[in-house]
């Protein structure tokens, strides 16, 4: 998305109409026009500085030739000087860019662009041999002038031609921009991988504290018991989580979601004294087992916001969609379960007596986005789905028609294979469910398109910028008045917006009125009024006929 | 690559490290990292890295001081004391960066003042040396960043107030990325050679990836050791408590010793700070840079990035690197005053990239130390200290510079608007701007001048009058490599050398100064040779490019326009604006020929320098348009936000107060165009953003600007066939 967003450049024409404006003046043949383009490329290049393009500067210097030679008031040496400084430059400037690290004679470059030959021995004869005749200065002009209309003037601002050309871009500011892109995106990879790293070493940290809690416990012969307060290692490790995740947060939900962290590996499991065999997992209502979830308990509550539990959940439901292996999914379906568990709204008994115990993840109710939430629980079918299903269903705030529940419920047990309580053993018809299920998931994977264009999957909180009305500055009557007492006396005041011109600086496109005004110095402006807050207020274009 | 990562804390190593349960399985998934720890320090593979580090930690303690020693036995004592920071309470009283608890009361005048801090100056730098040394030799195998201590800060934030304290030990520093407020609780400390102590306001540390990176150094205490230790530590605890809530406090206290150093670190919140993170382009700002990720240079401390600091280690830790003859060019700078029966004027030069900035902001900070005021002279367009590039100006320094330009963007006293970044195209201007400035300069402060990086042909030879329009005392010249960029600036090569504006038999001076006599008199030259990395090479990473550094110079200067409450960040184009009329203030175009009848043209949405003319500017309803370039008084810069052809206004943006703005009647374009971000980034303007456009493309023939050709070599042949 980020690719094909089109890059701003800043350049010297106010808009579109003025670049079309002198592109037809400069090429009227009328010597009152070109000189009114001239002055006014004149203005561009103090925009531009040193960033004038050098086709715009050729193309000055060349018209200029015309029109003294148009005017019939200069001799033929004259004009011969004149036209050999301007074709010299076109042809030296053009070319430079072609050049790579060792110079290359200029007629093979001037073939790649389609310049003819003559033009170049044209230059050769300028700068080193006998000067030309004027009948062929004139000619070389012409074909220039015309080449330059084609492959500059006539291409650039021409949406269609850009996407035809050819990527490849031997220009310095795009190499410039390019390179800086290469080194912003290396570094950005870089602090990732810093990143995953640190969030592995921290979690690996905060393992290693929580298992000799463990063994502790062991010796104690207390396993079961409750696991006593974080000692002040662990507190501090703990901070360092939550520093960490409010500074990079899906890094450290990527972390989570890998082996050996909430999936824990076989070894870990025996060394918590369960029983890795994947034959005793219940794949199709799977839960955590309690030791394991009292293990990530301390770390569930220094992260139990809102924000983070919506994000793992997601995360989670990722993982599962990628066709994780029987145990990846169990503990992963076995992790969606808790947090939903965690997040009932109806008080279980169960509930209420995790909630006694404090061993509810995280407490404060998470309102989800419910119908994202279904949309991700079915694009990650597993023997679990319908179980996850179920506990999403019962749990939405607006429930889905009951009906639908039920359907979707089957759908889903069928797509499974499993063999759900809720599903009617002689709904065996397949063809026609898989086939809604098919649609319904296509359905719901474009409505997950949908909300991914709608909101990035960044943190909600970079949001758009406000709009300029409200952070246009208002200054207090008596600031206004202050200045305006240090200021009498000199021509200087406050600018005072009266309240129609209010209605100016506010957004709307619809003041574009354009009412003609002479200049002091004899040049007609269109002015295009303060339209918008923006840099354009009063300058439009001008035409000097 | 070896892991290092930082550890929590001290404490939580000492018990890692006593408890060693080699638990394998937990590692299992982490092979790469754990494959590439030694596996000699640790009794299996699998152990805490916190216990390896700790190990490698204590060894190497023991195994750097063996190191240092042999190396250091030819330089002064002070290489061991500083070598040796670990035990200080064994020191005698070492002269110390001299004379803090006078610095109020100094004068410049104190010739014995001046001595023992220029004598401090000296021996400090070569403890320095003696390790930088070290690090730099040639000889030395790629190891010795290997078995570099790992920095550990006993740093603690804390949460309710927002702010860290820190302590150092005695010679420790923190060489570091990122910004912050300092305050120095106790003790004293040094950052790019200003020294903070005890008492003293807080002042803001900006230290982006685009410059050398600052330390704060811990120094010693200059008051005499007699004091009680257990004093001395109890008061150091106090102040921790004072500023620490209990449960970080705990884990502080054990670690202060009487005479360690307490800073006090906040992040920083101003103008500055907020009006540039509001652009997406600049989010990385004060990150560390590319270079420094990829040696893995950052340590991770919760407590320091809390305040917005990240600590740096490693190689790229270095931070300042002094090179003998800067110090000892430094050291004969700071004692010029008393071989000197007026103040020294101090020229600095030397080609591009070659450290003239970072050398003109330790030398103003040293001098800081000592004396209440140094002027400056700024002669370079390109890369401004204090202004918008592009100016020539003159200003009072009074506070150190503990960050790049774009951070202290100041008001100077005097300045002239030249309008381009380097002085080419017109040269006699440039000098004449210079003089005019020259005369404003008062004599009483020491006066440091910084020049162009262009030391080749017309550069030179401007260089060469520069030295005698002002009667230089001391020519700071630097170079980097084995040859000098330019002819090295004796007073003899200068009796024969020839100026743009002066020539060598006939007149000494053109100045028009009434101190003619004293050009008799000759210069001291103090050549430095630049040992740092990258001498000479342009920075070619994110914001180290001139262009860059220009629109950051710019859009500190602009930052000045936002209220210094917390609050919205404006765009430039929120602002109510000034409004003049046409007529009563002039314009005109510094850089190149625009036709009068489209002056405007190039002047909307433009940078205008805000100039003061002599006469009195009236026009007859129109536009007034300067046929010629002034040189005058510049008070600030603005922007031109829009002319209203219909009123006959121009409307301006500018953060120069109302005061100074009255007397405004010339404003000048130059080549200087403002920010780029800020016309591509209007943000709220739904209409089309003029003089932005999606649809250009670079990719066309003749697109781009004129390539500047930098020198590339040419093969002959390739010549001899493009005659035929």
């Amino acid at each position: 998305m980020k690719q094909k967003q089109k890059l701003r450049h800043v350049v010297a024409w106010m808009s579109r109409a003025e670049w079309e404006q002198l592109l037809e003046n400069l090429h009227s043949g009328q010597a009152a026009l070109q000189t009114h383009a001239l002055h006014r490329l004149s203005a561009w290049r103090g925009r531009f500085g040193n960033n004038t393009p050098v086709a715009v500067e050729s193309t000055a210097n060349l018209v200029r030739c015309r029109v003294l030679d148009s005017t019939g008031k200069l001799e033929g040496d004259d004009l011969v000087l004149l036209y050999s400084m301007a074709l010299t430059r076109f042809v030296n400037i053009i070319l430079e860019r072609q050049q790579g690290k060792t110079a290359k004679p200029l007629r093979r470059l001037a073939g790649k662009l389609n310049i003819p030959e003559w033009i170049v021995n044209l230059r050769h004869d300028m700068t080193h041999h006998k000067l030309p005749s004027l009948k062929w200065c004139r000619k070389g002009c012409e074909f220039v002038l015309n080449w330059l209309r084609q492959e500059y003037w006539s291409r650039q601002l021409n949406g269609r031609l850009i996407e035809d050309w050819s990527s490849s871009s031997e220009d310095e500011e795009d190499e410039e921009e390019r390179s800086k892109k290469h080194e912003e995106e290396r570094a950005r990879r870089q602090r990732e991988i810093e990143g995953h790293k640190k969030a592995r070493d921290l979690l690996i940290h905060y393992e290693r504290e929580q298992f000799q809690v463990y063994e502790e416990l062991l010796r104690r012969n207390s396993v079961h018991g409750p696991w006593p307060d974080a000692s002040s290692d662990l507190s501090w490790i703990l901070a360092q989580i939550k520093q960490f995740s409010s500074e990079s947060r899906d890094m450290l939900i990527d972390a989570l979601v890998q082996d050996g962290f909430l999936i824990p590996t076989a070894d870990q499991l025996e060394g918590l004294g369960i029983d890795p065999s994947e034959d005793l997992l219940d794949l199709w209502a799977p839960c955590v087992p309690r030791v394991f979830l009292r293990f990530w308990f301390p770390l569930w509550k220094v992260l139990n916001s809102p924000l983070f539990v919506t994000l793992i959940l997601e995360k989670l439901f990722a993982e599962l969609s990628n066709e994780p292996t029987n145990h990846r999914a169990h503990y992963i379906s076995a992790w969606i379960s808790e947090i939903l568990r965690c997040n009932s709204r109806s008080e279980s008994k169960a509930i209420r007596k995790l909630k006694m115990m404090e061993e509810r993840i995280f407490v404060s109710r998470v309102s989800f986005q419910w119908q994202e939430l279904i949309t991700a629980c079915l694009k990650a079918p597993c023997p679990a789905t319908p179980f996850l299903l179920q506990l999403i269903l019962s749990d939405m705030e607006k429930p889905l028609p009951l009906a639908t529940q039920q359907n979707l419920l089957r759908l889903c047990s069928i797509y499974t294979q499993s063999n759900h309580g809720d599903s009617s053993p002689n709904n065996t018809d397949s063809s026609q469910p898989v086939y809604t299920l098919e649609s319904l998931r296509e359905r719901l994977a474009r409505a997950t398109q949908n909300r991914h264009a709608h909101s990035p999957n960044h943190t909600p909180g970079s949001a758009q910028a406000p709009p300029t009305t409200d952070l246009q500055e208002y200054l207090s009557a008596e600031t206004v008045q202050e200045r305006n007492a240090v200021l009498r006396g000199s021509p200087w005041s406050v600018c005072t917006v009266s309240h129609q011109a209010e209605e100016a600086f506010s957004l709307s496109p619809a003041s574009a009125q354009s009412d003609l005004l002479i200049l002091g110095i004899g040049c007609t402006l269109l002015k295009k009024s303060l339209s918008c807050f923006c840099w354009s207020n009063c300058l439009g274009f001008g035409a000097l006929l | 690559m070896k892991v290092r990562k930082v550890s929590p804390r001290p404490k939580n190593e000492q018990r890692s490290a006593a408890k060693r349960h080699p638990r394998n399985k937990w590692r299992v998934h982490n092979k790469k990292i754990r494959n590439s720890e030694p596996s000699h320090l640790s009794p299996s593979p699998a152990t805490a890295k916190l216990e390896h580090q700790l190990a490698s930690r204590q060894k190497l303690k023991l195994k750097r001081l063996q190191k240092v020693y042999p190396k250091t036995v030819a330089l002064t004592p002070e290489v061991q004391v500083k070598s040796k920071v670990t035990t200080p309470a064994t020191l005698p009283h070492v002269h110390t960066n001299g004379g803090m608890e006078v610095k109020n009361g100094s004068d410049s005048e104190d010739s014995q003042e001046w001595r023992s801090y220029a004598k401090s100056i000296l021996q400090n730098g070569m403890g320095r040396g003696g390790r930088e040394g070290r690090k730099n030799s040639s000889l030395m195998a790629p190891e010795p960043f290997e078995d570099e201590e790992v920095p550990k800060y006993h740093a603690q934030h804390d949460h309710a107030q927002n702010h860290t304290v820190l302590v150092l030990q005695q010679g420790q520093s923190l060489c570091f990325r990122g910004r912050c407020l300092l305050t120095c609780l106790s003790g004293r400390v040094e950052v790019l050679g200003f020294t903070i102590e005890q008492g003293q306001q807080p002042y803001p540390l900006f230290s982006p990836p685009s410059h050398c990176p600052l330390t704060i150094t811990a120094l010693e205490d200059c008051t005499p050791s007699i004091k009680n230790k257990k004093e001395g530590r109890l008061e150091a605890k106090a102040i921790i408590r004072k500023y620490l809530s209990s449960e970080p406090r705990k884990r502080l206290l054990s670690e202060v010793d009487s005479d360690s150093c307490v800073v006090l670190l906040q992040p920083l919140d101003t103008p500055l700070t907020r009006f540039l993170s509001s652009f997406s382009e600049l989010n990385q700002l004060f990150d560390i840079n590319s270079k420094e990720l990829r040696s893995q240079a950052a340590v991770h401390d919760p407590a320091l990035s809390a305040v917005g600091v990240t600590a740096l280690q490693g190689p790229c830790s270095r931070g300042l690197v002094v090179s003998q003859s800067y110090r000892e060019a430094l050291t004969s700078l700071l004692s010029a005053w008393e071989d000197f029966d007026r103040c020294p004027i101090i020229l600095v030069c030397g080609a591009k990239n070659s450290g003239k900035s970072t050398f003109n902001r330790h030398l103003i900070n040293s001098l800081l130390n000592h004396t209440a005021s140094v002027e400056y002279l700024e002669c370079d367009l390109g890369q401004t200290e204090f202004t918008p590039p592009g100016c020539l100006s003159l200003s009072t320094v009074t506070e150190p510079l503990l960050g790049p330009p774009f951070t202290h963007q100041r008001d100077p006293d005097h300045m002239v608007f030249y309008g381009q970044t380097d002085c080419r195209a017109d040269l006699d201007r440039y000098l004449d701007s210079l003089k005019t400035l020259w005369r404003h300069y008062s004599r009483e402060n020491p006066i440091i001048i910084n020049t162009m990086g262009w030391v080749k042909g017309h550069g030179f030879q401007i260089l060469v009058d520069l030295i005698r329009f002002f009667s230089i005392t001391h020519i700071v010249q630097l170079s980097y490599g084995d040859t000098l960029q330019c002819n090295s600036l004796t007073p003899e090569f200068l009796r024969a050398a020839q100026g743009w504006q002066t020539h060598p038999p006939a007149q000494p001076t053109l100045a028009v100064e009434p101190a003619n006599h004293f050009t008799a008199r000759s210069h001291v030259l103090l050549s430095i040779r630049s040992e740092f990395e990258a001498a000479g090479t342009a920075g070619e990473m994110r914001h180290q490019r001139s262009n860059e550094l220009r629109d950051l110079a710019l859009l500190g200067y602009f930052s000045q326009l936002q209220s210094a409450e917390p609050g919205p960040i404006r765009p430039l184009h929120c602002f109510t604006p000034y409004q003049v009329p046409h007529s009563a203030v002039a314009i005109g175009v510094t850089h190149c020929e625009v036709a009068p009848n489209h002056i405007l043209y190039a002047a909307n949405a433009s940078l205008v320098g805000l100039c003061c003319l002599g006469e009195k500017v009236a026009g007859r309803g129109g536009p007034v348009l300067l046929s010629q370039i002034p040189i005058c008084q510049c008070v600030g810069i603005g922007v031109l936000r829009g002319i209203d052809m219909a009123r006959g206004l121009y409307f301006l943006i500018t953060p120069v107060p109302p005061a100074l703005l009255r007397q405004v009647n010339c404003l000048l374009l130059g080549e200087v165009t403002l920010p780029k971000m800020l016309l591509t980034m209007q943000h709220g303007v739904e209409t089309e953003l003029p003089y932005v456009t999606t649809d250009y493309s670079f990719d066309i023939t003749g697109a781009g600007k004129l390539n500047v050709f930098k020198g590339l070599a040419r093969p002959c042949f390739g010549k001899a066939k493009m005659k035929n």
